[in-house]
């Protein structure tokens, strides 16, 4: 009785199993194609067809990856419901891919050369050319022009910023500055005039004064380091002295001018006692009455305004004895080269969209991210905003009076910011001098260019 | 992998498996036993097929494609690289910032196996006694090991602030300044194993307490009836009787520790100046941050052969040593 049964599935199961093995073997073989391998890095640099505009549908679903910058996510809900009044058939997916660039981007470059991507990505200022370098992300003024935008209110700025070989990468969206941030109350304690130190030599002047305002174990200016942190505010105090941390590619950390500015971070944390590190968030310790002054995000400012019991002022970054500027960051949205013409013409519109007067000024009056046109800036709706609260208006006209574009190195080489953070920590934290801290790193940062973007250019 | 055998032929018939081979008839014999043989062998890959596709797909698979990776110059997310052999190795070797990570992870691995071992077997012999709310105390101690070590990090965090965290506190009320446990060398490595030991010391005193359990109770009447002290007992008896255990915790708390990245990426993110940043943080911040993805693999075939060493030798070392019935 048992071995006919027996024998029947002996006889299946071998080939039940061969085709089990056979699914496998197709799974292992297929799942990951991996990026072609030639001798050298350099993508086939065919030009891409053209694609005519005017003859595209868009796609009737998108999807966005998003961090939700400034926790935007219900800000950013509302500009999709406000596009879809005006764009019923489009439909746009929202997808948290990461609690901030770092992580969003990080999901993207894994997710490249699969199905799962997005058709509009989240683009910091040190990620958009890497994604570039990429081929992942696709030139936005051909389609900007066939949607009729208007790129020129874009503040000039902050669209120049995803400029490369003349064409546009990304469109600005979530984009800051950072500020000095005082407390005006213990400001007008030591007699102080009611602004912001014009010049760092002023600030540690009036260091005396500030002393003896702040409590036990604070400092008049406070500061904290870390990664897309450190080496965004040093810019500041690099170029005012002279130095940058490259000229177009070319490193010139060895420069008596950036030397200088190191020197400066040094003397201000180890010499005049005037900074001090912030163990976690420098905007705590200033929120909670710790230092009498820090450098913050514009992205920060709605956060000091509620969280502190005095009176926040903000100011222009302080120059040094050779000018000074202010970098600029935050992010901008790209749409990958990979999806279809019907899906890009989708992302361009909704990207026009969150972008324009309306949407922008809206993003900022809800976050505190800057408005990214000119056309906003001047808008009612902004104009009421910085009548009630004027410290929103210094990030605006700091980027009118003192932006300068980021140096390449920080911005375009991967890893390079967090190498040069390092070099900011030995000088802050360690007290190192700051020729041996710019030398330690100045090794790995041209191995990076010299991996990851030479090859690619 | 090769596919299976042919099928038995038909025409015979399949003696039932409640059967005895009988001795006498020889030649029938051997050929059904190749037969159940055969049979056997059809039955154990039905009953492993699955598992076996799952290794080969999610673990062998990415190991082999790792193994290749490792030899291309990739910038991650890129539709292209180029082949650079063993570049990738030499690299690593050459590197300024290897020998800080090298000695960072020896430094995290010894203190967070030492340190669990030791404080764990503490632990499993105070739990072995028979105390009030022995269970409920057990269950407190195994806790931390069920967390997510991402939460557990933010937590620590929160604990280790030094101006205003529980940690500063309580070393306030014994008059000590707190150190400055978010930037200054070498109190972030101490702050992550710290945590990490509280984290695995549970486990490590349940595998313990097991053990323990397991030590006839007459060995330790006979050794008190010869008047060993306590500590004797313990040292000549005990930890004797408990070395299976302890091989079989100095395995996995050193692959689990060589491994561990949750609580370093939430608490320090390898930082500051790279004092946190093992071999395994090393191998996310190089591919992920840096986007060197052919460098990352071949870190991280570095560490698997560590891995695999270690294991080797451990295994032989149990094997040789540990005969206890």
């Amino acid at each position: 009785m048992s071995h006919r049964p027996a024998r029947r599935t002996s006889r299946r199961r071998p080939l039940a199993l061969a085709s089990a093995l056979a699914a496998v073997a197709a799974l292992t073989a297929t799942a990951c194609a991996g990026p072609s391998v030639g001798s050298s890095a350099t993508a086939d640099d065919e030009p891409s067809e053209a694609i005519d505009w005017s003859q595209v549908e868009p796609a009737s679903e998108i999807t966005w990856w998003s961090n939700h910058p400034g926790q935007s996510k219900a800000v950013e809900e509302e500009l999709i419901a406000r596009f879809n009044e005006e764009h019923p058939d489009i439909t746009v997916n929202l997808v948290t891919a990461g609690a901030n660039y770092d992580e969003v981007a990080q999901r993207f470059q894994a997710a490249s050369q699969t199905d799962e991507l997005p058709d509009l990505v989240i683009a910091s200022d040190v990620w958009w050319f890497r994604y570039h370098l990429n081929d992942q992300i696709m030139p936005l003024d051909d389609v900007f022009e066939h949607l009729e935008a208007d790129v020129d209110d874009f503040q000039p700025a902050l669209y120049a910023d995803y400029e490369y070989e003349g064409q546009h990468w990304a469109a600005p969206y979530a984009r800051s500055t950072p500020l000095f941030y005082y407390n005006k109350d213990m400001w007008a304690a030591a007699g102080l005039p009611d602004r912001g130190p014009e010049t760092w030599a002023e600030l540690e002047e009036w260091g005396a004064s500030l002393t003896e305002q702040v409590p036990d174990g604070g400092s008049t200016f406070g500061l904290s380091t870390g990664p897309s942190w450190g080496a965004w505010w040093f810019e500041n105090m690099i170029w005012g002295h002279g130095g940058q941390y490259s000229d177009g590619f070319d490193l010139t950390l060895d420069s008596e001018e950036a030397i200088a500015g190191g020197q400066f971070l040094h003397d201000l944390f180890h010499s005049s006692g005037v900074a001090t590190l912030s163990a976690d968030d420098a905007m705590a310790d200033f929120s909670s009455g710790l230092i009498a002054s820090t450098i913050g995000s514009t992205g920060s400012l709605k956060g000091a305004l509620d969280a502190a019991s005095f009176e926040v002022g903000t100011a222009y970054l302080p120059d040094g004895p050779a000018g000074g500027g202010t970098p600029t960051g935050g992010t901008g949205l790209a749409i990958p080269s990979s999806k279809t013409p019907e899906e890009q013409l989708a992302a361009a519109m909704f990207l026009e969209f969150v972008t324009n007067t309306e949407s922008t000024a809206y993003f900022s009056q809800n976050t505190g991210y800057m408005p990214v046109r000119t056309s906003a800036v001047e808008s009612d709706t902004m104009k009421a905003i910085y009548a009630e609260t004027p410290q929103f208006r210094t990030a605006v006209d700091q980027l009118a009076d003192k932006a300068r574009p980021q140096d390449y190195v920080r911005v375009f080489v991967p890893g390079a910011d967090a190498l040069l953070n390092d070099a900011i920590e030995q000088i802050v934290i360690e007290g190192t001098d700051p020729k041996t801290a710019f030398e330690s790193i100045t090794p790995q940062i041209e191995t990076a260019y010299q991996e990851n973007v030479e090859p690619y250019l | 992998m090769t596919t299976v055998d042919t099928p038995p032929a038909p025409t015979a018939p399949a003696p039932p498996a409640s059967v005895p081979p009988s001795s006498t008839r020889r030649a029938p014999r051997t050929r059904l036993g190749t037969r159940r043989r055969r049979s056997a062998l059809v039955w154990a890959l039905i009953l492993a097929g699955p598992n076996v596709a799952l290794l080969l797909v999610f673990v062998y698979r990415p190991l082999l494609e790792s193994f290749y990776l490792s030899t291309l110059q990739w910038n991650l997310g890129s539709p292209v690289a180029r082949s650079i052999g063993l570049g990738n190795y030499v690299a690593w070797f050459n590197a300024p910032s290897t020998p800080t990570v090298v000695t960072t992870t020896l430094v995290f691995t010894l203190a967070t196996v030492g340190g669990a071992m030791v404080l764990g077997l503490g632990l499993a012999l105070l739990l072995d006694r028979k105390i009030a709310g022995r269970g409920f105390a057990r269950t407190v101690a195994f806790a931390p090991y069920v967390l997510s070590g991402f939460a557990v990090g933010i937590l620590w965090l929160f604990m280790f602030d030094p101006r205003y965290g529980l940690v500063q506190e309580l070393l306030g009320l014994v008059g000590l300044p707190s150190p400055q446990w978010y930037t200054e060398r070498p109190w972030p490595l101490v702050m992550v194993i710290v945590v990490y030991l509280w984290k695995n010391l549970g486990y490590v005193a349940l595998i313990y307490l097991a053990g323990l359990q397991s030590v006839p109770q007459d060995l330790k009447d006979a050794a008190a009836l010869d008047g060993a002290s306590p500590a004797r007992t313990l040292w000549s008896i005990v930890l004797p009787l408990l070395t299976p255990t302890t091989f079989f915790l100095l395995v996995t708390m050193l692959l689990s520790s060589l491994q561990s990245f949750d609580i370093i990426k939430a608490m320090t993110q390898g930082g500051p100046l790279g004092s946190t940043t093992t071999l395994m943080y090393s191998i996310y911040q190089e591919g992920f941050v840096n986007g060197r993805a052919g460098y990352a693999s071949a870190v991280a075939t570095v560490l698997f052969l560590v891995l695999l060493v270690v294991t080797a030798v451990q295994m032989r070392f149990v094997q040789r040593k540990v005969h206890y019935a």
